[in-house]
Parts: structure tokens; sequence; C-alpha cells
């Protein structure tokens, strides 16, 4: 695979997901991404190309960052398919090439679903947050969020984007190059990194920080203020949401709906 | 009010795009939307504070699988557009959630519709595999048009029901809205804690 074709690959990959639908996932994104890798490897036969393309629009659904070790493992499992001469070894071939493309598009699903949404995420919603209140930005307070400069206000969230790409950008780009040059030994190149251990490590960083953060924004909220009745309302307010966030977490009922509800709990009490 | 509501709309359709269809850049994420869009509607700080509290509050939700989460974008856009019209944040914050779980539904049943024409179009593709670019341009520019649409409606939907209802808000209702999103970051920042529990081993 040429460099040119491979940042090709690279480009297509942004838009792995453009036709996302619940029957074949994303079939018609996994077919574009790989269409110049086809192109290329059927030049000397074109009218290989849409039988071939047919099995690239079957059902497909994985990570879309863990997707690109898909693309490099594929287009290696296809150079196989098309090197084929007899039947009987073409049909070998494309059985092992769909088995490859199922098994492969799970674990980098879980893969990914586990590290970016589950971990890497949170962890850089955490770090902005952390960055914001240490540039006294304060979010808590409802009536004046106070005042900074664009630099600021622009900051955290820049470096939530800067990270998170940074690790996705890197992981598309030699996804792609590592899938390409692996075997199923290896898990066509999904064994060379300790995964397991990499979000293991990483959540523990985001519980300490998640629990520093809970304190320090107790601190930023309460720290200024004396033992009042505000004070008292405050705390309670905080506790029991606090409480009952876990509660309906137990009984997996998104935050979303908890807040709706709060809401027009308290508006309905209110108007009694 | 119109031409503004238009440019936000288009922007945010813009970002919109990010969350699923194009990049997954997380430019669209609301930390990072928020301050944008409140820039773009003349209250920096509203975006911040709108942009923290939807992602804190979103934060137990992730794309896994088929799951359409609520579009932060939605959630983000609303309130600070109805804010620039001198709506109270925390009423616009409570129609900008609402919006956003509307439209994960919007977006779930686009989904299940696309694939009769995809079905179609891929027809097409096994004849003339060239075809593929234009039909993910198309699948794209419909996303955008939808999203677009959304939004606009939801936006000037939104604004018309706040100037008819805001003349009967007693102060009781205003302290209920503004109590139910002081608890916001407090809710989000405890789902951060099971967010992060150690089950990978």
């Amino acid at each position: 695979m040429t460099f040119w074709l491979r940042l090709n690959m690279f480009f297509r990959s942004f838009f792995l997901q453009s036709g996302w639908n619940y029957v074949r996932y994303q079939n018609l994104g996994f077919a574009f991404v790989m269409m110049p890798f086809l192109r290329r490897l059927y030049k000397q036969d074109p009218d290989m190309l849409p039988t071939v393309l047919q099995r690239y629009l079957e059902a497909f659904n994985t990570h879309p960052v863990m997707a690109s070790f898909c693309f490099g493992a594929m287009a290696k499992q296809e150079e196989s398919v098309a090197r084929t001469s007899a039947v009987a070894e073409y049909k070998e071939q494309v059985a092992e090439w769909s088995g490859a493309r199922r098994g492969l598009s799970i674990t980098a699903a879980s893969i990914g679903d586990r590290l970016f949404w589950g971990t890497l995420k949170p962890l850089t919603l955490l770090l902005a947050v952390l960055i914001w209140m240490t540039l006294d930005v304060n979010f808590f307070e409802v009536d004046r969020p106070g005042s900074c400069s664009a630099w600021y206000a622009f900051s955290a969230g820049a470096a939530a984007f800067f990270i998170y790409n940074s690790i996705a950008l890197f992981v598309r780009w030699q996804g792609l190059k590592i899938g390409y040059e692996s075997d199923e030994k290896s898990c066509f190149g999904l064994t060379r990194f300790d995964w397991n251990r990499t979000i293991y490590k990483a959540k523990r960083i985001g519980l300490f920080c998640a629990v520093g953060l809970i304190l320090f924004g107790l601190y930023r909220y309460f720290g200024r203020m004396n033992f009042s009745l505000e004070f008292m309302a405050r705390a309670l307010l905080a506790a029991f949401f606090i409480l009952l966030s876990f509660l309906t977490r137990r009984l997996r009922i998104p935050n979303v709906y908890l807040y709706l509800t709060a809401a027009a709990v308290f508006a309905v009490a209110c108007m009694i | 009010m119109t031409t503004s509501l238009i440019l936000l709309c288009l922007f945010a359709a813009l970002l919109e795009m990010d969350v699923t269809y194009a990049f997954q850049t997380l430019v669209s994420r609301p930390i990072i939307a928020g301050p944008l869009l409140g820039a773009a509607t003349g209250d920096l700080m509203a975006g911040v504070q709108v942009g923290v509290f939807t992602e804190l509050l979103f934060t137990d939700i992730s794309p896994l699988g088929g799951i359409v989460p609520p579009s932060g974008v939605v959630a983000v856009t609303i309130p600070l557009f109805l804010h620039s019209l001198g709506v109270e944040l925390y009423f616009g914050f409570f129609l900008g959630v609402a919006c956003s779980v509307l439209y994960s539904f919007f977006d779930a049943f686009l989904r299940k519709t696309r694939f009769t024409w995809l079905i179609f179009l891929e027809k097409k593709i096994g004849r003339r595999p060239d075809g593929i670019t234009p039909i993910i341009a198309a699948s794209l520019l419909l996303s955008f048009l939808m999203a677009f649409i959304f939004i606009s409606v939801a936006a000037r939907l939104c604004a018309q029901l706040m100037f008819v209802v805001f003349p009967y808000l007693t102060p009781k209702m205003h302290f209920a809205f503004r109590l139910a999103y002081m608890a916001v970051p407090w809710i989000g920042l405890a789902a951060l804690i099971p967010t992060f529990r150690l089950k990978t081993r």
C-alpha cells in the first residue's frame, strides 16, 4: 500500500458513517473508503469490480476510529482473494475474508467504544472543566457565570479537542498501516497494543480526577459562603441530586430524563 | 431575527454533521460547540456554561451500536438562541434538552428510512462503482438539510412558545426551573464516577 493510497483511504475514513442505516450500518461508507484500493487492485480486470463491491456493501458496523484496523486488514485479505485462480480456492478466500471482517469489526468496536467513548471523551471533559475552574471560570453560579477573556473561554475546549484528536488521528493513520502489515495471528495488529491496560490506567486517572473535581467543585461552590440557610439549601440540593444520579444510574435511567423530570416536578410543586 | 436564526441554524447543522455523518472530530461536543455558538449569539460565558452543563448531563449516554444519544448541538443551540432574545438560560436549557431528546428520535427515524432509498442506490453502485461518491455526497447533504430544518423549526417554535408563555410565568416557576438548572452540574459530576469504574480487568 503506497503512501498516497493510504492517505486517500485515511481522508475517506472520515465519511465512514455518512450512509449509516439500521439494516447495513456503515456498509456504504466502508465501500467508499475501500474504493481507491479496490480500483487499484483490480486495475487489470475492471469488470470484477462490481462483483467485488457487492461484498463490501454487506452489513458492517464498528467504531469509526478503530475502523482503520479493519480497512488495512481487509485490504490485505482482498489481495489474497484477488490472487486466487481456482473457483474452490476463491470461495475459500472469500469465506476467510468474510470471517475476518465480521470478527475484526466486533473486536475493534468493543475496544473503540471502551477507549474513545467510555474513557477518552469523559477524561477530556474532566480536563476541560478543570482548566476552566483553574482559570476562575465559575459556571456553577447560575445568575452570574462571570466573565473572562475569549482566550480563556476557548482554551479548555481547545485542549480537549487537541488531546482527543491527536490520539484519534494517530490510531486512524497507524491502524491502516498496522492492519495491512499484520496477519490474523496478531488479530491484524490489534494485539500489538495492550488496550485493556491502557483503558484501565486511563480510567483510574479519570476516577481520581472525577473525585478531585467534585471536591474542588464543592470547595468553589460553598467555600466562599457562610453557614446560613442558603448554604444549607444548596448543600442539600447538591447532595440530593448526587445521590439521585447514582440511583438512576443503577436503574439505567439516563440523566437527561432525571433533569427533565426534576424540572417538571419542581414546576408542578411550585404551581400547587 | 430571521437572518441571524438561519445563519445560526446553518452553523449548528454543520456542527451536527460532525456528530455521526462526517469527521467525528468532536468539534460538535457541547464544551466546544457551546463557546462557539455563545460567541456567535453574543454571550460567550453563557455558551461556556450551557456547554459544560450539557456535556455533563449527557455523559452517561454513548453512541454504542445503534444507540442515538440526544444531540448536544441541539441542546446548546436552542438555549443560546433563546438567551439572545432575552429568555433566561434555565428556561432555554429545559427546552433545549427536550428538543435534543426529540432530535434523537428524529435521527433514529431517518436512519431507519434511509435504508429504503439506499438499497435502490446500492443496486446502481453494483452496475457503476464510480457512483458511490455522489451517493455519499447526497446522503451527507440530506442529513445536513434534515438537521438544519429540525433545528430551525425547533428554535422558532421554542421562541414562539416562550413569547406566548413568558408573561404568565410566575416567580415560583422561575424558581422551579432555576433550581433544576442548578442541579445539572451535580447530576453530571456524579455520573462521571460510574463512567470511570474499573471493570476492564
